[in-house]
């Protein structure tokens, strides 16, 4: 059995695979405790993972029926994301492996949504697209094979989810603002108002800078009390710009490259209209749950089905890596 | 014939002691050089298992491990108590987290003792013992408030040592309140892992997730530029 652990942001994560990559767990213990600070705050969420992460693994482990004793492998997320958050998982998986004498495999948190998309039900086989898009990360990817992945673009600044959460802070809504965000936008009209897509970011990549600062001047231009009544069209509008600007980058990345799959990982593919705009592309398209979209150590666990393990005591200096110092995909 | 890992991340330094019944403890320190961050990531490990290689055991033939709880860096103490869970969760090997202050006053054999850690932000981490047995519970003091604490324990205790690298940076506080304080190269402030563990022996220990931290500051509440989700 593969045990993954992943603690890079605020979810506290355990899972269980077979070696061949069937999950027999997925533990997801979210913190919850951020909302009230309107984001995560990194020394509370290291805190709560430190207090989380023994019954994650045993919680992981009673419900894919199974011990430690069938454990032959330890998986974990080493980065990118909050330092001290990935140091509580990777120092405990550590701990796990070495008292054991069992082989560890440092994953990469970007590589764990990709393998993601392996897990959907109706996963495609390489060659494919995948589109991952979070409150920290998006990138448009190719996958070759499950160890041959390249980066065809990514955001030149905000990331899709973080896009999000700005739009709904301006909008008054609480964090996290990506679900609150969408519920607001159901009662209004995409098409009420017109905001940017980057269609003239270059190539593959995104951008997402201008949009939120297009709709801070919207809301101040139809001043407080008519941004009020109009917020739900405000929502869907803006809304409909993030689903536009990821959704044709596929279009796009699908007709240069001639794939016809195409799949989607990280928290804002659990957007409805997203998902239902990149369905509607001329490709298979395969969406993992909504519990394999968000954080979760099963990707972490699938994802290390295709990384070299370091044997007993090899990893037992290994550091965490900060964000935007991915080590994936390998150059 | 018990055998116990200990180790503490309290401070930048990354200490590690096994200590085996009738033998000599094995020591391993690693000091980062100045202006570098703390090695505890990648040194507590390779430190643990080089200590257990020269005694020719491995981690399954531990009975204890110990574990200093601080206070100190948060980074750190969690590195250490993280490690120390996942070891403890995986061998079923018994837990047991000692106050760090704790084992440094025990290391300073002195009737009365101020064990005193440098908290960073121009604070001290402060606690008072006499014979071992804690008086005063540890909290972060700015000098001032370090030198009335000073104070209040020699008035109590005229022969107040002073001791940790907490000592060492505010010696002229402690000493104006009549505190002795070693000189700043005295092996005594330095946290000697090896009598934590000896305090770890007699301890029972608990379910692994019930050792935590005393981080005696609250966090910042400051939210990271963006939520990965």
């Amino acid at each position: 059995m593969i045990l993954a652990l992943e603690t890079s942001c605020d979810d506290t994560c355990a899972a269980v695979l077979t070696p061949d990559g069937e999950v027999r767990s997925n533990v997801i213990s979210s913190q919850g405790i951020h909302d009230r600070y309107g984001g995560v705050v990194p020394e509370v969420a290291s805190r709560h993972h430190l207090e989380l992460i023994d019954a994650a693994v045993d919680d992981a482990l009673a419900r894919a029926d199974t011990t430690l004793d069938d454990v032959t492998l330890v998986a974990v997320t080493r980065g990118p994301g909050l330092v001290g958050a990935l140091l509580v998982g990777l120092s405990h998986a550590k701990g796990l492996a070495a008292a054991r004498e069992l082989p560890l495999a440092p994953v990469d948190h970007l590589h764990g949504h990709v393998a993601a998309g392996a897990l959907a039900d109706d996963a495609p086989e390489p060659p494919f697209l995948c589109l991952i898009a979070s409150g920290g990360h998006t990138l448009l990817v190719r996958v070759d094979s499950a160890r041959e992945v390249s980066v065809l673009g990514r955001t030149l600044d905000d990331a899709a989810g973080e896009a999000f959460d700005k739009g709904a802070r301006t909008l008054g809504l609480p964090y996290p603002g990506g679900p609150a965000l969408e519920r607001l936008a159901r009662e209004g009209d995409p098409g009420a108002f017109a905001f940017p897509i980057a269609e003239r970011v270059g190539a593959l990549d995104f951008s997402f800078a201008g949009l939120k600062t297009s709709l801070l001047y919207k809301v101040r231009d139809l001043g407080e009390d008519a941004a009020r009544e109009r917020a739900t069209d405000l929502a869907a509008s803006y809304q409909h710009a993030i689903v536009e600007a990821l959704a044709r980058r596929c279009e796009r990345a699908l007709a240069q490259t001639g794939l016809r799959a195409l799949t989607l990982g990280g928290g804002v593919a659990a957007n409805g209209p997203l998902r239902a705009r990149v369905e509607s592309l001329d490709a298979h398209v395969a969406i993992p749950a909504r519990e394999l979209c968000t954080d979760n150590a099963a990707m972490i666990g699938a994802a290390a089905r295709a990384v070299d393990p370091l044997a007993f005591p090899s990893y037992l200096g290994l550091d965490a890596y900060p964000s935007g110092g991915s080590h994936w995909p390998p150059a | 014939m018990t055998t116990i890992l200990g180790f503490d991340c309290s401070t930048p330094a990354t200490a590690v002691a096994l200590v085996r019944d009738g033998e000599e403890p094995l020591r391993a320190r690693h000091v980062p050089e100045p202006g570098d961050r703390p090695g505890h990531a990648t040194q507590l490990l390779p430190l643990c298992n080089a200590l257990l290689e020269r005694a020719g055991l491995r981690f399954a033939d531990l009975d204890r491990v110990a574990v200093g709880l601080g206070p100190g860096t948060f980074t750190g103490l969690r590195i250490a108590i993280a490690t120390g869970h996942g070891l403890a969760h995986a061998s079923g090997t018994g837990l047991v987290g000692v106050p760090t202050l704790e084992a440094l006053a025990a290391g300073a054999d002195g009737a009365a003792v101020l064990a005193v850690l440098d908290a960073r932000r121009g604070e001290a981490f402060a606690a008072e013992y006499s014979d071992g047995v804690p008086t005063v519970p540890a909290t972060a003091l700015p000098p001032q408030a370090l030198e009335i604490r000073a104070r209040d324990a020699v008035t109590r205790h005229p022969s107040t040592l002073a001791v940790g690298d907490g000592a060492v940076a505010f010696r002229a506080v402690l000493e104006r309140a009549g505190c002795t304080v070693p000189p700043d190269d005295a092996e005594i402030h330095r946290v000697d892992v090896a009598v934590l563990c000896a305090l770890a022996r007699d301890r029972p220990a608990g379910p692994p997730e019930a050792v935590l931290p005393f981080y005696v500051r609250a966090p910042d509440a400051q939210p990271a530029r963006s939520s990965r989700r």
